[in-house]
């Protein structure tokens, strides 16, 4: 049963992000991710990781992909013409015939290496009950892996300063006396 | 117990809350407008059944009836998806609340009256409770109409606004019951022993406790803070096109998510099923103490419509972002260094 689950959502999550690709409407492009997200949440699940699969959810599907969804409503993305020449060159066939083919052998390539390397050491060393309760992911993350946490919100938060930087710099000459 | 047996009082657990939840939120249509009739003295539907008791059912039976217009120029697909998915998550986020505790019938443990008893419950819910927003900004976007566009505009703005303050309140909540089990933080909450006033996290958050009950006002889309379906400025907002069973579901989803937002308000802050100087109620008396407090939030959700004007969005958005994110955040702050502290 969870077998097949498994399957059924692993086909999910891919043709959920070939549609990320290739659907023509923007906003199809968003529904199709969120789909993917939704599937990759549902394998999340399936492995025993409860968590993981509630802050999938609650940080990509409910957070990120409502941005995206706000610019391409505000930007009106939603007409499919072909204004952008570069589009119809990028998918030729022959073009898409050695992405394909690059794509299969490094995934071949991936999958060979993580064979032949067998368990990763980190999930080797992880306690026997799992990561998934709280206390025990709280204190691998406030604990051992502080120091990589602590730089990523950092970062982010270095980010999120610049992008408020370059929003307020082009504006300026524009507004004319306010601030 | 059997697999059988188990997976039986599940599906009953199931069918009785969800028809529940659903019977609660057609019911509260015709509250709304008993309420304000009688708030404004007036007589409000009589007609169907006794006290008009069966509008719910007459309305039901119109919104099927009625024709569906799709306008020219919208997208099929997701006009048609929108009402969906407003009105799926609020039933979704049913599961994991915890009615009552362990059910007892003839000496035989049955379980808590939850659907589902997870140890992640409180993200679950911030988790789908977050997506009510797709059914809002596509029902907006797919109708191709200025006012519609405009609203769900507004409402997914306000909704991710208030939702941080909603999260930060929750969290404060988590921290002084050490757990995201909904039935282990009302168990928090009441003392085995006797009960005392201020196990209850209404006493202690008190802060956090009003900053709750005024974002899930927001969180919901209720008056005063209903800015996408402002009558006077946007006809009706992000379903001014829809129309039949459609708009239908948008109603559906506010009232059930309404109802959800009560019984969360009653888990998190005032003690769930447990019942002031009774600390060993039976079942039923949880049961029913636990709807009464729901019901008194309801009920208020109601009173603040019919009594206060709507607040004006940048005041909306002023409020949300200047006053009530720095108190969720202080206030997470406080309870976390008393709580390492003690």
């Amino acid at each position: 049963m969870a077998d097949a689950l498994f399957y059924v959502m692993a086909v999910a999550a891919v043709l959920a992000a070939l549609g990320v690709v290739l659907a023509k409407n923007p906003m199809q492009c968003v529904l199709s991710l969120l789909a993917s997200f939704f599937a990759l949440a549902v394998i999340y699940l399936l492995a025993g990781f409860q968590f993981l699969a509630a802050a999938q959810i609650l940080v990509y599907a409910g957070a990120i992909l409502v941005l995206f969804l706000f610019t391409i409503m505000l930007l009106n993305l939603g007409n499919p013409g072909s204004e952008d020449p570069t589009d119809v060159r990028m998918f030729s066939r022959a073009n898409a015939g050695l992405m394909v083919v690059v794509a299969a052998a490094l995934l071949f390539v991936a999958a060979l290496g993580v064979r032949r390397a067998g368990p990763l050491p980190v999930a080797a060393s992880t306690p026997k009950t799992g990561l998934d309760p709280i206390p025990a992911l709280a204190g691998e993350m406030f604990g051992r892996y502080l120091l990589p946490f602590e730089a990523i919100s950092v970062l982010l938060l270095a980010t999120a300063v610049a992008v408020v930087v370059l929003a307020k710099r082009d504006r300026r000459p524009n507004e004319g006396g306010r601030t | 117990m059997t697999t059988l047996e188990g997976f039986l009082i599940a599906l009953a657990k199931t069918v009785v809350i969800f028809l529940g939840v659903v019977n609660v939120a057609a019911l509260m249509t015709l509250a709304e407008r008993k309420f304000s009739a009688w708030m404004q003295y007036r007589i409000g539907p009589n007609r169907v059944g006794p006290y008009g008791l069966l509008q719910p059912l007459a309305d039901g039976v119109k919104f099927i009836f009625k024709e569906e217009l799709t306008p020219a120029g919208a997208n099929r697909f997701m006009f048609r998806a929108a009402p969906i998915l407003a009105a799926l998550p609020s039933m979704m986020t049913i599961a994991v609340i915890p009615f009552a505790p362990d059910i007892v019938i003839g000496g035989k443990n049955f379980g808590a009256l939850t659907i589902a008893d997870l140890d992640i419950g409180i993200l679950y819910i911030l988790a789908l409770g977050g997506l009510a927003i797709y059914g809002v900004i596509l029902g907006g976007w797919a109708s191709n109409s200025k006012y519609s566009l405009l609203g769900s505009l507004r409402a997914s703005a306000q909704m991710i606004s208030y939702e941080l303050t909603l999260i930060l309140t929750i969290l404060s909540v988590v921290v002084m019951s050490g757990s995201l089990n909904l039935r282990e933080i009302v168990e928090a909450q009441s003392d085995i022993t006797r009960w005392n006033a201020w196990n209850v996290h209404a006493m202690p958050q008190f802060v956090a406790f009003v900053l709750f009950v005024v974002a899930t006002f927001a969180e919901t889309n209720r008056h005063p803070f209903d800015f996408s379906e402002c009558e006077p400025e946007l006809v009706g907002g992000f379903h001014t096109e829809y129309s039949a069973m459609k708009w239908a579901m948008f109603y559906i989803g506010e009232y059930s998510a309404m109802t959800v937002m009560a019984a969360l308000t009653v888990v998190l802050f005032l003690g769930g099923w447990s019942v002031p100087f009774w600390p060993d109620a039976p079942w039923y008396v949880g049961l029913a103490a636990m709807l009464a407090k729901t019901g008194c939030f309801l009920f208020l959700f109601l009173w603040v419509r019919w009594t206060l004007p709507r607040f004006r969005f940048d005041q909306l958005m002023r409020l949300g972002w200047k006053v009530f994110l720095p108190l969720a955040l202080l206030n997470l702050v406080v309870t976390g260094a008393v709580v390492s502290l003690r």
